[in-house]
């Protein structure tokens, strides 16, 4: 399953005043959302309310994903990181934070890393299916994802052998030399 | 107010070190934002920290990072910049990124391609600068054959001149000749010398420089064909043809010396059409004689001595002018206050130069009045042994000459850096000698010191 671009909703840039002022969601309100998100195919859904934001997300055969969180946890737009975040201090913003410090706390797995700097993509095209999903077994030669870097298509192999656990990066987000990109377990 | 279609928004550092912060501080001065790119060795250094956005491209190795343009470029895509700084060193004379910059949209902050690489060729650069106007060393356009031929070119040059092996080096193969009598006799031993030495005789022959001293033009160019020179820098105090400290004036230079250099500078590159900062390089003998060797189309290490006594921002005039923006001053307007001195402070043994990369476990930055310190390292950074050894620059500005050395001293003496080495304790010995005081340097002037002081020169 392919991964389209966030939604148009995509929560945050949206003035907060705009919204009716209900401050909380049932589980109903969730449960037809879910239903929006598998029966539109949709990977990834975002909606934010006055003081409460859900976001869903569909890992084709995973059942993880579908965590709620306070407005001001905006996890890293895909496209442009934002100019002065607070990751420990006051860093840069780098592309790659989040996901480093999530494989930190893997440690058992092994961690497929980016070879480049450029865009991660998971399919050869945006039409056609991952390369490779939560639960598929790789080989060293197996192609896992793209790396585009100056409008160049870059396949990147797997390098070793096991079964892809985790997946660090969204579809789309920029990445850098050395950042995580799969865990696999062997 | 022209609308200006170029005003940067934000512009990627493609370097590192303290001139990666350098750029920073003034792009910050500016309101641009800046993106930082770096090795995975220099996640800790200043200029990944103070930079609003940074990316990892590669491993330690320059090659593979600083030097990698696709992953440069490709970072400049993702971040969406308007212009890359290249700094000095590593891309900053390369034509063919210069070039890449540019199919790829983003303004190079540099002279054009063209220029680079018309410039990065030492010998079209010398040949295209004589035909600009700039006086060049005189010798024999190739090897000399015969005695009647060396005597004739020698009446045109004057003496003194010297003989070198075309294949030469290491002063083998060189003799140095005062009067047409030697002539004939240095000829016979430097081609004799050169044959045992390089199993090559051949011999050419070349003005010979007398206590030759290295001084530079600071010139700035728009890219509507106006240029102005920042008066000059004296380069002389080098090892191996490299820098360890500048100053700016220079003690010889007279206010006329001056203006002709500047003037002839100016008008070289005018010709060439060249925009942006450049630096043009010159040897000037004891006897006022002036000439080219090569022109640097970057921003020079030494270019904070020039900013101190012109109160001109370097690198915000590169900017402003790499976004399509005239130079807002003329010649007339340039100022020269005081006297600046420049010390590199490279993490090196400072007795046999050796690099000592390791953690700064202390760190002092001298202050007070007149005193500018470039850095990208603290107390708790690793040295790594994969780049240049120069950890900062400490930059002195007082009204004379003397005061500006008394001023360096006291700043040498709290300036504390432990758990590397560092050329701290040379540039004590420096300024406390007596030549050095007097002003009476030249590019031999480390060979002299070194010898002076032998092995104690520096016992800290």
């Amino acid at each position: 399953m392919s991964t389209p671009k966030e939604q148009p909703e995509a929560a945050g840039k949206r003035p907060r005043a705009a919204q009716k002022p209900a401050a909380s969601v049932n589980m109903d309100e969730l449960r037809e959302l879910i239903g929006l998100l598998r029966d539109n195919g949709l990977a990834e859904l975002e909606l934010e309310n006055e003081g409460f934001r859900v976001r869903l997300r569909r890992e084709s055969d995973r059942a993880e994903s579908s965590h709620a969180s306070a407005p001001h946890h905006d996890p890293a737009p895909a496209q442009t990181p934002a100019p002065a975040p607070a990751p420990a201090a006051s860093g840069p913003a780098h592309p790659g934070t989040q996901a480093s410090t999530a494989a930190a706390q893997d440690q058992d797995l092994h961690i497929i890393q980016s070879p480049i700097v450029g865009t991660f993509y998971r399919s050869p095209s945006p039409t056609a299916d991952a390369f490779v999903k939560i639960g598929s077994n790789v080989e060293p030669d197996t192609v896992v994802c793209i790396i585009e870097a100056m409008k160049l298509m870059n396949e990147i192999q797997a390098e070793m052998s096991g079964e892809v656990v985790k997946i660090y990066v969204e579809n789309g987000q920029p990445v850098e030399y050395g950042q995580p990109l799969f865990g696999l377990q062997s | 107010m022209a609308f200006n279609p170029r005003k940067f928004k934000k512009i990627l550092i493609a370097n590192r070190g303290e001139i990666a912060c350098r750029i920073i501080w003034t792009c910050k001065e500016m309101g641009i934002k800046t993106v930082a790119v770096h090795s995975d060795v220099d996640r800790d250094s200043l200029h990944v920290r103070f930079a609003d956005e940074a990316a990892c491209i590669g491993p330690a190795p320059s090659a593979q990072s600083y030097l990698n343009i696709p992953a440069i470029i490709s970072t400049a895509e993702i971040f969406n910049v308007d212009a890359i700084h290249p700094g000095y060193g590593f891309l900053a004379e390369s034509a063919y990124f210069a070039e890449i910059c540019e199919a790829c949209n983003i303004k190079f902050i540099g002279p054009s391609a063209n220029v680079i690489r018309l410039m990065g060729d030492k010998i079209e650069a010398r040949r295209a600068m004589h035909e600009a106007g700039l006086p060049i060393v005189p010798g024999s356009p190739g090897e000399v054959t015969s005695e009647e031929e060396a005597l004739g070119l020698a009446r045109e040059i004057g003496y003194p001149i010297i003989v070198k092996a075309s294949a030469g080096g290491g002063g083998r193969g060189m003799r140095i000749v005062r009067s047409e009598g030697e002539l004939g006799k240095a000829l016979d031993t430097a081609s004799t010398e050169a044959a045992a030495a390089f199993n090559d005789g051949s011999v050419y022959i070349e003005k010979y420089i007398e206590q030759p001293r290295h001084i530079e033009i600071q010139v700035l160019a728009d890219e509507f064909g106006e240029c102005i020179h920042l008066g000059e820098r004296e380069c002389s105090i080098q090892r191996r043809h490299q820098k360890l400290m500048e100053e700016a004036p220079s003690t010889v230079l007279t206010p006329e010396q001056r203006k002709t250099m500047g003037d002839a500078a100016v008008a070289a590159c005018k010709k060439l059409g060249y925009s942006s900062a450049g630096t043009c390089e010159f040897l000037l003998d004891k006897h006022g004689a002036f000439y080219f060797m090569e022109m640097n189309t970057r921003i020079q290490v030494e270019h904070p001595v020039t900013e101190m006594v012109t109160l001109a921002d370097i690198v915000r005039n590169q900017i402003r002018i790499a976004e399509g923006e005239p130079l807002n001053y003329n010649q007339d307007d340039l100022l020269i206050v005081g006297h600046a001195i420049e010390c590199r402070i490279n993490a090196e043994n400072p007795e046999t130069f050796a690099p000592s990369p390791g953690t700064i476990t202390a760190f002092n930055l001298p202050g007070g009045p007149g005193v500018r310190v470039d850095t990208f390292v603290y107390s708790g950074y690793q040295v790594t042994p994969f780049y240049d050894s120069l950890i900062a620059k400490l930059i002195v500005h007082a009204r004379t000459r003397e005061l500006a050395i008394a001023r360096m001293k006291r700043a040498l003496d709290v300036m504390v850096v432990e758990g590397i080495k560092t050329t701290i304790p040379l540039h004590q010995k420096i300024m406390d000698d007596p030549r050095f005081r007097a002003g009476d340097i030249g590019t031999d002037f480390m060979e002299y010191f070194l010898a002076r002081n032998g092995k104690k020169a520096v016992s800290a």
